[in-house]
Parts: C-alpha cells; sequence; structure tokens
C-alpha cells in the first residue's frame, strides 16, 4: 500500500461568517505517519478534518496530498479512507457489501472485489459476518467493518474522526492497539481526530494539539508530555501544577515531585486529600502561600506514604520543569 | 395458578387502559361490519336485522357498467397519483430539509396548506381555475388536483425519515468514491425510501377516496367511483352501496399490505 503526505498551508474556515473554527493551520504529516489532532470540542480539529476529506472548502490557504494541490478536488475523487465515530455505515447493506462498496464505485471486477473484501474482513477478524446486516452486529464490530470498508480501497490516506469515542473502555484500549498494529502494517498515512489525550498519546506518532482553531504545538506524544509549550498545551494533557514565578509560568508533572521531611524542603505544607488511583496516588498539597500542588506517588506497597492531614516537603529538581510561552 | 394470581394482582388502571384500547377499536371497526353485513343482506332496502346472506350486491356492483368504469378510473387515477406524488413528494421533502433554502418554515408550511384547505375549497377553487383558463375538465386535470392534495402526505413521510437521517452515511460513501448522483442512487433514496411509500399509500388513499375535489372536476361518463356512489346513493340505497363499500376498503387494504410486503412499511419505524 502506498501512503501520502499530507500539507495543510495556512488553512482557514469560518462558519456562517462568524466563528473562526479554523485559523490559519498549517501542518505537515509525513507519509506513513500516524497523526492525531487532539483538542476540546470547538477546537476546528474535526474541521481540519472534513477539509482533507473535503467535506468542507477552506475559506483561504491550500490542501495537499501526496504533493498535489486537492484544494479544489471533489470527495468523491480524493482517493481516501475515512471512519466515523457514529460508524456511519450503510444501513441497509450487508457486512460484505459494505466492504466492497468502494470496490464496486471503482468498478473493480466481481471476483476480485470477493476475493479483497474477504481479505479485508480477515484483516479485522470478521470473517464468517458477510451477510449479516450492521444492526444486527456489537458497536466494536461496526467499527471494525467501517475499518474494513475504509482500508480495503487500500488509501494512501485514513482519516479517523473520533473513531472510538462511541466504544466502552475496555474495548476501547483493545481496538486502539488494533488500529496502531494495522496502521505499521499497512502504512497507511492515518490522521486521527480525538478529544482524548492518553488515546493521542498511546497511539500517535506526532499529535498536533489544537484550541480555538490554532495549532498550540505539534511534536512526538513525549515532546507534549514532558515539554509543553503553552499553559494551554500544559493545562489539556494530564494533571500538571503551573507555578507562577514573577510573571513567568513553569510547569511540573506531579509525578517529579518528590515528597520529603517538611524541614528544608522547596515547598512545605499538608495533605489535603489523597485519590489512591490503583498504582499510585494523586495527593493534593496545600503549602503555607500559594496554590495546592499535585504530587504522584507510585508506591509498591498498598497505600501512600502519606495521608491527609499529614505535614509534607515537596522536592524536584530544576531540570524537570518547563518553562511555559503563556 | 394462584402463585401467578398473587405476583400480579388486579391493575385497575391496566384494565381501563385495555377496555379504552377495546371501545376505540369498536368503534374503528364496527362500521365496517355494519357495511359487510349490509353488503351481503339481500333485501332490496338497508335493513336490520339481516335475512339472509347473498351475493347479489356484489354481483350488481361488478356486472354494472357504470360501476365498472368508475372503479377503474379511480383505480387507474391513484396509481398516477402515487407516483407522481411520491416523486414531488420526495424531491419537495429532500429541498426543504436539505436545501439550506430562505425561509423553510414558510415554504413547509406553504406545501402542506392543501391540507389546511377544506378539499371542498380547494375542488371549488380548481373548477374555476379550469374553466377561466379554458382547460376544461379533462382527466389530466383530476389527477392534478388529486396529486394536490395528496403530495402533503408524502413530504411528512418524507420529512419524517430525513429528520433523523444520519448524514455521516452519505458522507462515507463519498469517501469512497460515490460521485453525488450515486450517493443520491444508492444510498439516500434506499434510505428515504420507507418515508417515502408510507406517504405513497397515503396519497393513492386520498385519491382512490377522493369525493369533495372529484366532485367538481370529473364530467358525465368519466366519474370516479366516490362520485358514481353519491349520484347513485341520491335514488337508491340499496346493497350495492354496501358492496361498493366493501371492495373499496378490500382495495385499500390489499394496496396497504402489497407495499408492506413489497418496501417493508416496518422498516419505517426503525429508522
Amino acid at each position: 500500500m502506498t501512503s501520502a503526505a499530507i500539507k495543510l498551508d495556512r488553512v482557514s474556515k469560518t462558519f456562517d461568517g462568524r466563528v473562526l473554527a479554523v485559523d490559519s493551520v498549517t501542518l505537515d504529516i509525513a507519509a506513513g505517519e500516524f497523526f492525531s489532532l487532539l483538542g476540546p470540542s470547538g477546537c476546528g480539529k474535526t474541521t481540519s478534518l472534513r477539509m482533507i476529506a473535503g467535506f468542507e472548502h477552506p475559506d483561504s490557504g491550500r490542501v495537499h496530498v501526496g504533493g498535489n494541490d486537492i484544494t479544489d478536488l471533489p470527495v468523491h475523487r480524493r482517493d481516501m479512507g475515512m471512519v466515523f465515530q457514529s460508524y456511519a455505515l450503510f444501513p441497509h447493506r450487508t457486512v460484505a457489501e459494505n466492504v466492497a462498496f468502494g470496490l464496486r464505485m471503482r468498478e473493480v471486477p466481481k471476483p476480485e472485489i470477493e476475493r479483497r473484501v474477504a481479505a479485508a474482513l480477515a484483516q479485522v477478524a470478521l470473517t464468517g459476518f458477510e451477510t449479516r446486516k450492521p444492526g444486527q452486529l456489537s458497536g466494536g464490530q461496526q467499527q471494525r467493518v467501517a475499518l474494513a470498508r475504509a482500508l480495503v480501497v487500500e488509501p494512501p490516506v485514513l482519516l479517523c474522526d473520533e473513531p472510538l469515542g462511541a466504544l466502552d473502555r475496555k474495548l476501547r484500549q483493545q481496538m486502539q492497539f488494533e488500529l496502531k498494529e494495522l496502521q505499521k502494517r499497512l502504512g497507511v498515512t492515518l490522521v486521527f481526530v480525538t478529544h482524548d489525550q492518553e488515546e493521542a498519546l498511546a497511539m500517535s506518532d506526532r499529535i498536533a494539539v489544537m484550541n480555538r482553531g490554532k495549532v498550540e504545538q505539534v511534536g512526538t506524544p513525549t515532546e507534549i508530555y514532558e515539554r509543553p509549550r503553552t499553559r494551554f498545551v500544559a493545562d489539556f494533557i494530564g494533571e500538571i501544577n503551573i507555578l507562577e514565578v514573577g510573571s513567568s509560568l513553569t510547569a511540573l508533572r506531579p509525578e517529579k515531585i518528590r515528597l520529603v521531611a517538611p524541614a528544608g524542603a522547596r515547598l512545605a505544607g499538608t495533605v489535603e486529600t489523597a485519590n489512591y488511583l490503583g498504582g499510585s496516588t494523586l495527593l493534593r498539597v496545600r503549602p503555607a502561600t500559594g496554590p495546592s500542588m499535585l504530587v504522584r506517588e507510585t508506591h509498591a506497597g498498598e497505600r501512600a506514604s502519606r495521608m491527609p492531614g499529614d505535614a509534607v516537603g515537596l522536592a524536584w529538581n530544576d531540570t524537570d520543569t518547563v518553562s511555559l510561552e503563556g | 395458578m394462584s402463585v401467578a394470581r398473587n405476583r400480579r394482582p388486579f391493575d385497575a388502571g391496566r384494565a381501563a387502559y385495555l377496555a379504552l384500547n377495546a371501545l376505540l377499536l369498536a368503534f374503528l371497526l364496527l362500521p365496517i361490519v355494519i357495511v359487510l353485513v349490509f353488503a351481503l343482506n339481500p333485501t332490496p332496502y338497508i335493513s336490520f336485522p339481516p335475512v339472509g346472506v347473498s351475493l347479489r350486491w356484489f354481483e350488481k356492483f361488478f356486472t354494472s357498467a357504470e360501476f365498472m368504469n368508475a372503479l377503474w378510473l379511480s383505480l387507474w387515477v391513484a396509481t398516477v397519483v402515487l407516483v407522481l406524488s411520491i416523486v414531488i413528494g420526495a424531491a419537495c421533502a429532500l429541498a426543504l430539509a436539505r436545501g439550506n433554502l430562505p425561509g423553510r418554515a414558510v415554504l413547509t408550511a406553504f406545501f402542506m396548506s392543501p391540507l389546511m384547505v377544506p378539499a371542498i375549497l380547494t375542488g371549488l377553487a380548481l373548477f374555476q381555475a379550469y374553466l377561466l383558463s379554458g382547460i376544461g375538465r379533462p382527466v389530466w386535470g383530476l389527477i392534478a388536483a388529486h396529486t394536490l392534495v395528496a403530495v402533503p402526505y408524502v413530504i411528512r413521510t418524507t420529512l419524517a425519515v430525513l429528520h433523523n437521517f444520519d448524514r455521516r452515511i452519505e458522507e462515507a460513501a463519498a469517501v469512497l468514491g460515490a460521485s453525488p448522483t450515486r450517493v443520491f442512487f444508492e444510498v439516500t433514496l434506499p434510505l428515504i425510501r420507507p418515508g417515502v411509500f408510507a406517504g405513497g399509500v397515503f396519497a393513492f388513499i386520498v385519491s382512490f377516496d377522493q369525493f369533495p375535489v372529484s366532485l367538481f372536476l370529473v364530467v358525465p361518463k368519466g366519474e370516479t367511483l366516490p362520485v358514481v356512489l353519491f349520484n347513485y346513493m341520491k335514488f337508491d340505497l340499496d346493497g350495492a352501496i354496501a358492496a361498493a363499500s366493501m371492495v373499496s376498503i378490500l382495495l385499500a387494504l390489499s394496496v396497504v399490505l402489497v407495499l408492506e410486503r413489497l418496501i417493508g412499511l416496518k422498516a419505517y419505524v426503525k429508522l
């Protein structure tokens, strides 16, 4: 399967002449990359994806795929795969007919359609479900049919709009592994829209964090988590402490903080609450002055070493702090 | 038994609910039973209680050239009205639901207005319009009038389906390479079909049953069944009317059943 690079070049989109849904977004997505657009609802991630798909036409800026400017190409001639949160299967067609649809539109000969549909269904472990209707399948099965339907045409680009959002947590995690594994095996360029930061961190090669129509930061999951550039990114991804020193902002992850004796510590305070999370506990510590601090203590034993009400000192290395742009 | 009775004590609310339903059903079905009784009763006038069972009124109905011509005309008109109103109604509904038209609420009200106007006024207005414009009273004029009254039913049922339509399904087809025309025929049309045909059933029955509009627009020797029955009743009130009514009911019922079989009107509920 060939994969294609995608370039959004200063793309903007306004709806109803009012809200700037996407504000001059530039993104370079490499061929074969698992790329996530991450942000809260209304941040412009879905609109960006829909402009790549061709459902929305940018007000300004260009969209390139595989080196070609496709900004003015209609949806049905873009040769992409897409998976929707609502699955969007054809309810009046069987599983096999759903998967065959794209091949039929491409006028692939019938024997080849049958062969490729069977292979695609095998790929998502749905052999034997050919004659079922989508309504007879579970959510996870429907999403696998949607995946097979999108991938059977061997698109150079696969677009996913919150594809796992409707699944329960356990199934979601399993599908994350499956999707990631499939993407690597096929080498397809995958653009993945999600508001779930854990999902984005777990699956992506790179992530673009979006806020109010703009890209705040692009980077690998590690870069995004360990070295957030803006306050928004730091806040949006995981738990974080933001320290205001004068006019500058510094971020510090809760797991970088060590619990020490109060005397001589950088910061001393009292444990307010302790949220047990299984292998670790998230403690909220209120210092004598300033805002509360979150501290994550990973413990080998059954519980954290400190209880609410305990006096505690906090320590961290300066190399673990990140200064933010604002 | 006693255990079951203990577990489910007499429920006054439920009994009242069932009684009300039974009453409603009786109210709806009893007239049909009465018509059937009269249709089978051989006395030459409508009387009760019936004195026997005979098919003489059905025979009279089916052997009367006047009744038969009217029946065929009505069936033919209703079939053309069915086809026209599903095409026009579905197109209107799609335009109203999808067209991003300015003043959509006003347009919807406009298309639905034949339902608000008393049919007798529609008939009179069309009669005058046809005469003034020199059209006269051709059959196609009658068909156009029936279609006018029938289209809102198709619009309404189709809009109901479109209201719950997940447009991502169409988008998915487009991404997979379907041009807008193919998306329409491969996805949109099959998915709205149950709503369109449910409206089509109404359209057929509205036309087949149509009296007030037809009254003004038929010509002598070219009258539809309801008009012929009305004229007949003015002079004779015998079982032939009841037999004709039974035939009408059975024809309407069979249209519903055939469409149900072919298209599955039940799917309408699922969408």
